[in-house]
C-alpha cells in the first residue's frame, strides 16, 4: 500500500516539476521528504528537473531587453549616421510616443525613443526595449502625419511582440540562464562575467542579423501590420494610412528601388492585401486629418 | 493514509494557496506613480527599479499603490507580480529565477560595460543621446489635442 502511494505521489511531484513550477516542486518535495514518502535523492532529482524546466522557460526581463536593445542600437549606429535634426526628431518622438502609449505594451524599462538615420535608403529598425530607428529615406516617402505614424506603429508592433528578442537562439538563452545560476549572489566571478559577455555578444548578433540582414518572418510582419492598424485606430490616426503607404512602397518594389527595406521587408503585396482585408472587417469611422496634415507640412 | 491525505492537501495549498498577499516589484527604470489612473495624470512620486509595492486594488491596467507615504496609481506594465510563499514564512529560501534577474545578474550594466570595452567601435554615445530626448507629459498632451488625436488609455 505504502509503495503504491509512494509512486502515485512521486508521479504527481514529477508532473509538477515537468510543468515547470520549481517553487511548488521545492515545497512539495520537502513535505514529502519530511513525511518519509520520498527519499532525499528523489527530492533532489525532482527539484532539479523543475529548475531546469523553469530555467529554460524564463523570459528575458524588461531590464535585460533594454541592455540588449542599447547594444543593437549601438551596432546599427556604427553602420548608419545619426541624422541630427532636432525639430524633426522631436516631431517623430511625439508621434511615436502617442502610438506607443496606445499600444498593447505602452510601458518598457526606459520608454520608447525614436531617431532618424541619415540615408536615402528606406528602412526602419525596432531595437528591443523600444528604441526605434527610421531612415530619412523612409520618412521622405510619407505623404502625411498619419502615414508617418503608420511607419512608427509597425515598428512599435515589433517591440510589442518582442520579435527582436525572440530571434535569439534558444540554446544561447538557456546558457545565459545556466550561467546566472539559481542563487542571488551579489557579484559575478570573472569567469561568469566573461561567459555572460560572450553570450550577450552572441545575442546582439542574433538580433542584428535578423533586423538588419535577414528580416523578420512573413508572419511577424503581418502581425506587426495588424497591431499597427489597431494602435493607429486607438490613437485617433487614420489606419488606412498604413495601406496607402504600403501601396506606394509596393509600387516602388516593383520598380526595383530601395533594396535595403525590401530585403528585410519582403512581400509588400501580401502585406497590403492582408491589411486591407483586416480593415474591411472593421467598422471604424473615418477620421478627420486636417489639423495633422497642416502640421506635417511644417516639417516636410 | 492520514499522512498521504495531509500531503495531498499541502500540495494543493502549495499550488493554489501561495498568492494570498500580492506584492509587485517595479521592473522599469523609474516608474511614475500618478494621481489618477491615466497616463497624463500628475506624477505623485517615482519608484526606483527593484522596489516592492503592495497591491491596494487594481482597476483595468492600473494598480493602486503607496510608496513612502504617497498614494497613487502605477501602470501594470511597470510592475511584475511576486508571489509570496506563505508556507515558507520565516525560512530563508533560494531565490527564484526572476528574482535573480531582478537582483541584477542577467544582461546588466556590468555586462554592458564589459561588452563596450571589447567593442569600442560601437556608438553607445549616440544611443545615450537618443535616450536623453524625452517629450514631457504636458507637451505630448498638447500635441495630442492640437492634432485632434485621442488621449492614450482613455476609456479602454
Amino acid at each position: 500500500m505504502k509503495t503504491t502511494k509512494f509512486y502515485r505521489l512521486s508521479a504527481v511531484l514529477l508532473l509538477v516539476a515537468i510543468i515547470g513550477c520549481a517553487e511548488v516542486a521545492k515545497v512539495g518535495t520537502e513535505i514529502g521528504y519530511q513525511q518519509g514518502l520520498i527519499t532525499k535523492e528523489m527530492k533532489e532529482g525532482i527539484v532539479k528537473t523543475a529548475e531546469q524546466a523553469e530555467a529554460a522557460s524564463r523570459p528575458m526581463t524588461a531590464e535585460e531587453e533594454y541592455f540588449l536593445g542599447r547594444a543593437v542600437g549601438a551596432e546599427i549606429l556604427s553602420r548608419y549616421s545619426l541624422y541630427r535634426n532636432e525639430r524633426l526628431t522631436r516631431y517623430i518622438n511625439e508621434i511615436g510616443n502617442v502610438v506607443a502609449l496606445s499600444s498593447d505594451r505602452p510601458v518598457t524599462y526606459s520608454g520608447y525613443h525614436f531617431a532618424i538615420l541619415d540615408t536615402d535608403e528606406a528602412n526602419a529598425f525596432a531595437c528591443p526595449g523600444g528604441t526605434i530607428l527610421v531612415t530619412r529615406g523612409m520618412l521622405q516617402r510619407t505623404k502625411n502625419e498619419d502615414e508617418l505614424a503608420a511607419v512608427l506603429a509597425h515598428e512599435v508592433g515589433h517591440v510589442n511582440h518582442k520579435d527582436g528578442v525572440n530571434s535569439i537562439q534558444q540554446a544561447r538563452w538557456i546558457q545565459v540562464i545556466a550561467t546566472i545560476g539559481t542563487t542571488a549572489a551579489k557579484t559575478l566571478s570573472k569567469g561568469e562575467l566573461d561567459k555572460l559577455t560572450d553570450l550577450f555578444t552572441g545575442s546582439v548578433g542574433d538580433v542584428v542579423k535578423t533586423i538588419v540582414a535577414n528580416g523578420y518572418s512573413r508572419d511577424q510582419e503581418l502581425a506587426a501590420d495588424q497591431s499597427a492598424l489597431v494602435f493607429l485606430h486607438r490613437a485617433g490616426y487614420d489606419p488606412f494610412a498604413l495601406t496607402s503607404y504600403l501601396g506606394r512602397l509596393a509600387k516602388e518594389q516593383t520598380g526595383g528601388a530601395s533594396a535595403g527595406f525590401f530585403s528585410t521587408h519582403p512581400g509588400m503585396d501580401k502585406r497590403l492585401a492582408a491589411s486591407q482585408a483586416y480593415l474591411d472587417q472593421q467598422n471604424w469611422a473615418p477620421v478627420d486629418r486636417t489639423a495633422r496634415d497642416r502640421r506635417f507640412k511644417q516639417y516636410f | 493514509m492520514k499522512k498521504a491525505s495531509l500531503f495531498i492537501i499541502l500540495i494543493i495549498l502549495a499550488t493554489f494557496g501561495v498568492a494570498v498577499a500580492a506584492q509587485y516589484k517595479v521592473i522599469t527604470k523609474d516608474a511614475p506613480v500618478r494621481k489618477d489612473k491615466r497616463f497624463f495624470a500628475p506624477v505623485v512620486t517615482r519608484i526606483p527599479y527593484g522596489a516592492t509595492v503592495e497591491d491596494q486594488g487594481r482597476q483595468g491596467d492600473w494598480l493602486r499603490v503607496t510608496y513612502r507615504g504617497k498614494q497613487g496609481w502605477i501602470h501594470i506594465g511597470a510592475v511584475q507580480e511576486r508571489k509570496v510563499q506563505l508556507l515558507r514564512a520565516g525560512k530563508a529560501r533560494e531565490a527564484t529565477q526572476e528574482e535573480v534577474a531582478l537582483a541584477g545578474k542577467g544582461f546588466t550594466p556590468e555586462v554592458e560595460k564589459a561588452y563596450r570595452e571589447k567593442n569600442p567601435r560601437l556608438k553607445y554615445g549616440e544611443v545615450d543621446e537618443i535616450e536623453s530626448l524625452r517629450v514631457d507629459d504636458d507637451s505630448l498632451l498638447a500635441f495630442i489635442r492640437a492634432g485632434n488625436l485621442n488621449e492614450p488609455g482613455g476609456g479602454r
